[in-house]
């Protein structure tokens, strides 16, 4: 008996299972940095939507119907791809000879010295931006009817009492609209919670790619523990670890609501 | 002022050597035992792993082993993202086409049907079947070229998938190198067997780099045939695939 619980013990926690539970962090980091900057985008798209001077509606009612359109699969793996290139094809107007370019075999960069080489840090940095813009889009359109529900008389008050333009935005339009966008932007996070689990796409070590890897089907005593199929047990750990940030999400929104609700009048909540 | 023009010649060489120093990325797959796979600490370990360590030091370079996926392997070699793949990569002229391979390190080696047991499977007449293979390999190509007209065939993102499918019941057959499965099915405790001959494709597995990397190859293709010469490379290809061998020395 004891026997055994020493070696589960052994088996949970050798280099490949640390590997595992250490790539957590690239999903929680995934995660808060691309909902930080979905509310960012999102603030900023709405307020391009609200905007007076026509090009600016256009641009912000542009980017929140069309990226809303685009599949987050597709945008993820389009948007660090692109991103690089774009980078990789400054460069190279400013790093290539024609000698440099005439040696380069490979089609893309043009010269060795314009390649940009991308590693885990590098791809998590842009996939939580992805991630931001994926969802910065849906909280552009949570967050401009938001501040439409806040009542036009509140405005005019706050315009009455002397505010300039922007200490109406800022003191009590943004301040009110939270207890409007909070449900909306709650799902919205959701959203990219589940989205986290993409990571893989962009050869990020993922939890989603080491539960793969240790699931998998071992037969040779080299590679280590022979067994089956195990993949549905580390899936199921991952179910539980989704479970688990749905619960505290609702219990963060759930505390940030009442705080976006004080002093607030009831009928408003 | 002659020693100031020796001391900056010196310097300059010097710099000249360190960059010569620069380290050599490997890239391997990670899930394809007993080439390459990740061993209990997380690392990559297997035959490749041997093999490079060994190439390495014979060519007097500092190396590096990086995982990264079947698929994107050679788009990503392609890309700068590393210089050399040792990931059980055969030689075909379709690869050929795109980048470089060192010379063998791994002998021509037929590829199997591998079957649960006593499922009886004609494999000459291989007819309304589902059949596994490991998507952008000569087994793919050759499948997609033979076998998709009368059955399935199923592309799957690493080996091990494959064989979690065929043990699950998903498929009736997976084609793949020999010396993938054969370990497989002595380990499998009579589940699987080897069905149906041989099948030759391929011409042996090399190292892949960039079509412009010359210099890089002929050091490899130096360290492999002096490997070759010595018995280290049919010392480490016993080691790994069960006593096999000797390919390379007499």
């Amino acid at each position: 008996m004891m026997d055994d619980v020493n070696f589960w013990l052994g088996y949970l926690t050798n280099g490949k299972h640390l590997t595992w539970y250490a790539s957590f962090q690239f999903t929680i980091f995934a995660a808060v940095v691309g909902g930080s900057l979905a509310v960012v985008f999102g603030l900023i798209g709405a307020t391009l939507k609200n905007s007076r001077f026509w090009p600016l509606r256009l641009i912000g009612s542009t980017y929140s119907s069309i990226v809303r359109g685009v599949p987050d699969v597709l945008f993820f793996l389009f948007f660090p791809l692109a991103f690089e290139q774009g980078v990789e094809w400054v460069m190279a107007s400013q790093v290539c000879t024609p000698d440099t370019i005439a040696a380069q075999s490979a089609a893309w960069p043009p010269c060795k010295e314009a390649n940009w080489f991308l590693g885990t840090p590098e791809y998590l940095i842009l996939a939580s931006v992805s991630l931001g813009l994926v969802y910065g889009a849906f909280a552009t359109n949570v967050i401009h009817g938001a501040m439409r529900s806040v009542p036009r008389g509140q405005l005019e008050a706050a315009r009455a009492y002397g505010m300039t333009a922007r200490q109406v935005l800022w003191r009590i339009h943004i301040r009110q609209m939270w207890i409007y966008a909070l449900p909306g932007l709650s799902n919205v996070w959701m959203l990219i919670v589940k989205a986290t689990s993409l990571l893989s796409l962009l050869q990020i070590a993922d939890i989603v790619l080491w539960a793969d890897r240790l699931g998998a089907p071992n037969f040779l005593p080299a590679v280590g523990l022979v067994h089956e199929d195990w993949r549905w047990r580390y899936y199921l750990v991952l179910f539980v670890f989704y479970i688990l940030v749905t619960l505290v999400s609702e219990r963060a929104f759930a505390a940030l609501m009442r705080r976006a609700g004080r002093g607030i009048l009831v009928e408003a909540r | 002022m002659k020693k100031l023009i020796l001391t900056a010649a010196a310097l300059l060489a010097l710099g000249a050597s360190a960059q010569a120093q620069e380290t050599v990325r490997i890239a391997t797959e990670g899930a394809y035992a007993p080439w390459n796979f990740l061993d209990d600490a997380g690392k990559p370990a297997g035959f490749e792993i041997d093999l490079a360590a060994a190439i390495c030091a014979k060519a007097e370079v500092t190396c590096e082993v990086i995982t990264n996926d079947w698929d994107s392997i050679i788009p990503n070699l392609l890309a700068g993202n590393y210089d050399v793949i040792m990931a059980g990569m055969s030689i075909t002229d379709e690869r050929m086409e795109t980048i470089d391979f060192t010379q063998n390190y791994f002998p021509p080696d037929p590829s199997r049907f591998i079957a649960p047991s006593g499922a009886g499977l004609d494999i000459a007449n291989l007819e309304g079947k589902r059949v596994g293979v490991q998507g952008g390999t000569i087994q793919a190509a050759y499948a997609e070229a033979n076998l998709a007209g009368k059955n399935t065939v199923v592309s799957f993102g690493t080996a091990d998938q494959a064989m979690a499918d065929l043990g699950a019941g998903n498929l009736d057959t997976i084609l793949a190198d020999g010396a993938y499965l054969e370990p497989v099915v002595a380990a499998s405790g009579g589940a699987f067997e080897l069905v149906g001959e041989d099948v030759m494709i391929g011409n042996g597995v090399g190292a892949g780099l960039r079509k412009d990397e010359a210099e890089l190859k002929t050091k490899f293709d130096d360290a492999l045939t002096a490997l070759k010469k010595d018995g280290t490379l049919d010392g480490l290809i016993a080691k790994w695939f069960d006593g096999r061998g000797p390919y390379f020395t007499e």
